[in-house]
């Protein structure tokens, strides 16, 4: 069984409310379900679409061809009905114009119910689930979870007056255990608060808002400081100013943001305060198309920051990596004194992804912060592997950061010999990480096939389901991209007959890297900047069509 | 504990005579005396430096520092704040530092009102870099990048911090020591953000010493630092230009209680250093299934 079902209308009529309560329900009854989130920036009007798909088998995307599109206005007929399926139809209020329209006379029961006009998609949703044969009672005890106490009573008369309407077409039954449904905003925000983060700070920027919000409305709960302040620049200051006085702490932004931030990434280098950047990518440049999703930052992240400093960055490919990969990126800042840089997109940060179960790091959830500073501590020790014992202030000795050249009590100097120095212990790190790193699988191989589809990040979806139908490819996928995990990817490469790069973005960033790294360059690739994520059929057509 | 434990043998490379010296050692007795009268401990005072020749300060004084960015003091002082509520924090800037590079963050700090103290060291120019004007060089000061004079008219930055909502504002003088001594006690006991802007004439690019010495005067017991109208009204005085009528009140302008930024969280009771987590992991992720 697979169904895609793309529902749209207006922003503000709920398209993303309904697609995610459809999803949920068919979590519930066992189902994957992939949900892919398109809207524009705007507030009210315009138009949103949300793409869900759902199978009996894993899915890690969405599709561009649809079985039922559920409008909520004209503009979603108008726009999509072009890719709805032969057998596929269109449902939605009977003022609608289309020959495929399901319809319900909507406005008459509305009054009755003297419900507000954004009801309707609980009558719609009504009308569907009945279709799929999905036993009503079920359905009303989900929504009640769903929308706990908001309107409740009437979401749940609404639905049944849609079910009522519906012929019953199929028998969707239960068909396994319930599936956990979750954002890539979602799995970041959980991973930073099962590696105790203290402090998250932000300024508000699409597509890394999400994990304020959700953070936020965690803050009481958990015991953590949520902030919101004035620009980045305060915003990853500040993060350092909490770093230095013993805080886990965490910021999130965009590109723009992230552009302003990366001062003071020289300045966390440099002061070897641990601290964990999330940037979630967006189309670019500057403004550039900033609701939609992109995979441009990735050389602008590697390389952030002026003068030279080691930095961990890693890119999850979906919400359950997301989880993961924050709570590396934590243990490994923390253990190095070294800033890491979670880098996701739009794509992974709003699409919901569903798994049976949800893994957590074993990675122990230290604070690695001396309990006891000796008298003679040195902020800046020199040690074998470059890392010096951490110490915040409040303890006895004097603790000092410092932005400026310095010796190992954090005085400043500016002579040859101790510039040196701290550099290399800095770099001394590097080695040490990338041990590290090698046990947390920095990149991960799907298939068996002797040709290669390299890629990194929200891409993993769409290639994954290319996969059954790509049967000569392997998929590297490179989760690490600092320090990078140059061996085994040049490994792989070497191995293969015809190695094919994917990515969203118009140079083929990843490519660049690999060829710096390894010397090995890539010629065959396929690159989307059209500010729109992959589906698999156009990576599937691509790499049949190249052959 | 005398103030000297609060020195450093690391040279000092301010100029001979430079100002700097006596905010230098106004900040060391003062932090003596609130010590030896323990309304602070000596472990928990942690300062933050811009860049330029007042942020060498971080050199010169053995207490948890962090010597930051140009511009940035404010952000670091407010992060250390929030992450232990139990550090005496004190900022120490420029005027080039705090005015332009650094005055949104100056601008919120006072809305803030974080427990913490802002020093600005206001020579009315860039020092470190030669001699260029900053926001508050006087109108038609001639500097290096400005051999035409500055065209406009300099930032006041008392007036800025009062309408802002800073609950403690107060100008000193790097050359009256013991005063300006005075001024950084009560600032740092003060609960709120403290700010006191110090006129500290440079000898080298701008010495305006004499300029100071002739219009200086302290604000009188009369003047009442908690009416909002009287202490605008008093920072008005004195548009930092050097007019010949002019007169330089130094003293507290403005102090009034307010809730701090950190009474007015739940969560920032502890240092988070010191907070101990259960996580449950599935718990956490039971809202997604």
């Amino acid at each position: 069984m697979e169904k895609t079902i793309l529902i749209g209308g207006k922003a503000g009529q709920g398209t993303a409310v309904t697609s995610h309560f459809i999803g949920k329900v068919f979590c519930a009854l066992g189902y994957y379900v992939f949900n892919y989130r398109d809207y524009p920036s705007l507030i009210r009007g315009g138009h949103n679409f949300n793409v869900l798909r759902i199978s009996d088998k894993p899915v890690y995307s969405h599709k561009d061809k649809y079985d039922i599109i559920l409008a909520f206005d004209q503009k979603t007929i108008n726009l999509h009905q072009k890719n709805l399926k032969r057998e596929g139809f269109i449902l939605g209020d009977k003022t609608l114009k289309t020959k495929r329209l399901q319809k319900i006379d909507i406005q008459p029961i509305l009054s009755k119910l003297k419900a507000p006009k954004i009801i309707e998609n609980d009558i719609l949703i009504g009308w569907l689930f009945k279709y799929f044969g999905v036993d009503k009672n079920f359905l009303l005890k989900e929504a009640e979870k769903v929308f706990k106490g908001k309107k409740t009573g009437l979401i749940k008369k609404a639905i049944e007056k849609g079910y009522s309407l519906a012929p019953k077409k199929e028998r969707l039954k239960r068909v396994g255990s319930k599936k956990y449904f979750i954002s890539g905003s979602q799995g970041i925000g959980i991973g930073a608060l099962n590696s105790g983060i203290d402090i998250y700070i932000a300024y508000p920027m699409t597509p890394a808002t999400p994990v304020l919000h959700f953070l936020a409305g965690k803050q009481l709960k958990d015991n953590i400081l949520v902030l919101q302040l004035e620009n980045e620049i305060s915003v990853i200051n500040s993060a350092l100013g909490a770093s230095f006085a013993g805080a886990k702490t965490m910021v999130g932004t965009s590109g723009g943001g992230f552009a302003l931030m990366t001062e003071a990434m020289s300045l966390a280098s440099i002061s070897e305060l641990p601290l964990v950047v999330y940037l979630a990518q967006r189309t670019g440049p500057a403004t550039g198309v900033p609701t939609y999703t992109a995979q441009s930052d990735l050389k602008f992240a590697v390389n952030a920051g002026h003068g030279e400093f080691p930095r961990i960055v890693v890119a999850p490919g979906d919400s359950q990596e997301a989880i993961l990969r924050t709570q590396e990126a934590f243990y490994l800042s923390l253990k190095y004194r070294t800033l890491a840089i979670i880098i996701g997109d739009k794509h992974v940060a709003e699409s919901d992804y569903s798994f049976d179960t949800l893994k957590v790091s074993p990675l122990t959830n230290q604070k690695f912060i001396l309990k006891n500073p000796p008298k003679n501590y040195k902020s800046y020790k020199i040690t074998k592997n470059g890392v010096s014992p951490r110490a915040v202030p409040g303890q006895e000795p004097v603790i000092r950061a410092t932005s400026y050249g310095h010796n190992e009590y954090g005085n400043t100097i500016e002579d040859a010999k101790w510039t040196i120095k701290m550099n290399d212990k800095r770099f001394k790190k590097v080695r040490y990480l990338e041990k590290e790193i090698s046990k947390l699988n920095p990149v991960s191989i799907y298939g068996k096939g002797k040709n290669l589809i390299i890629a990194w990040g929200s891409t993993k979806g769409a290639i994954l389901d290319s996969l059954p139908e790509l049967k000569s490819f392997r998929f590297l996928q490179v989760s690490y991209i600092s320090p990078f995990p140059k061996k085994v990817i040049e490994n792989e490469i070497k191995k293969s007959k015809r190695v094919v790069l994917v990515e969203n973005n118009a140079t083929g960033l990843l490519g660049d890297i690999i060829a710096e790294k390894t010397g090995f360059i890539i010629k065959e690739k396929i690159l989307k900047y059209d500010a729109r994520p992959f589906v698999s059929d156009y990576i599937i057509n691509k790499v049949k069509k190249k052959k | 504990m005398k103030s000297q434990y609060f020195g450093t043998k690391e040279e000092n490379t301010w100029c001979p005579g430079c100002p700097n010296f006596g905010i230098l050692q106004a900040f060391k007795n003062a932090l003596a005396d609130l010590v030896n009268e323990k309304k602070i401990k000596a472990k928990n005072i942690v300062i933050a430096s811009g860049i330029g020749c007042h942020a060498k300060i971080f050199d010169y004084l053995n207490v948890n520092g962090f010597y930051g960015l140009h511009g940035r003091v404010l952000p670091l002082c407010f992060g250390m704040k929030v992450s232990n509520p139990e550090l005496t924090v004190i900022g120490f800037g420029g005027d080039g530092d705090t005015y332009a590079e650094g005055i949104s963050h100056f601008v919120h700090n006072c809305r803030y009102n974080a427990d913490i103290t802002m020093l600005v060291h206001n020579n009315k120019v860039f020092a470190l870099t030669t001699g260029q004007a900053t926001p508050t060089s006087e109108k038609g000061f001639v500097g290096r990048s400005t051999p035409l004079g500055v065209k406009d008219k300099p930032l006041n930055p008392i007036a800025s911090a009062i309408v802002n909502g800073a609950t403690f504002v107060a100008r000193g003088s790097a050359l009256n020591t013991n005063h300006l001594k005075e001024l950084i006690r009560e600032a740092i006991k003060h609960k709120g953000f403290s700010f006191i802007d110090i006129l500290q004439p440079c000898l080298t690019f701008n010495n305006f010493s004499p300029y100071l010495q002739k219009h200086i005067y302290k604000l009188d017991k009369n003047h009442k630092v908690t009416d909002f109208r009287q202490a605008f009204r008093k920072s008005m005085e004195w548009d930092y230009s050097f007019k010949e009528k002019d007169k330089i009140p130094i003293g507290i302008f403005y102090k009034i209680k307010k809730p701090t930024f950190g009474e007015q969280w739940p969560q920032l009771k502890k240092s988070w250093y010191k907070v101990k987590r259960k996580i449950n992991f599935k718990k956490t992720v039971e809202e997604f299934k």
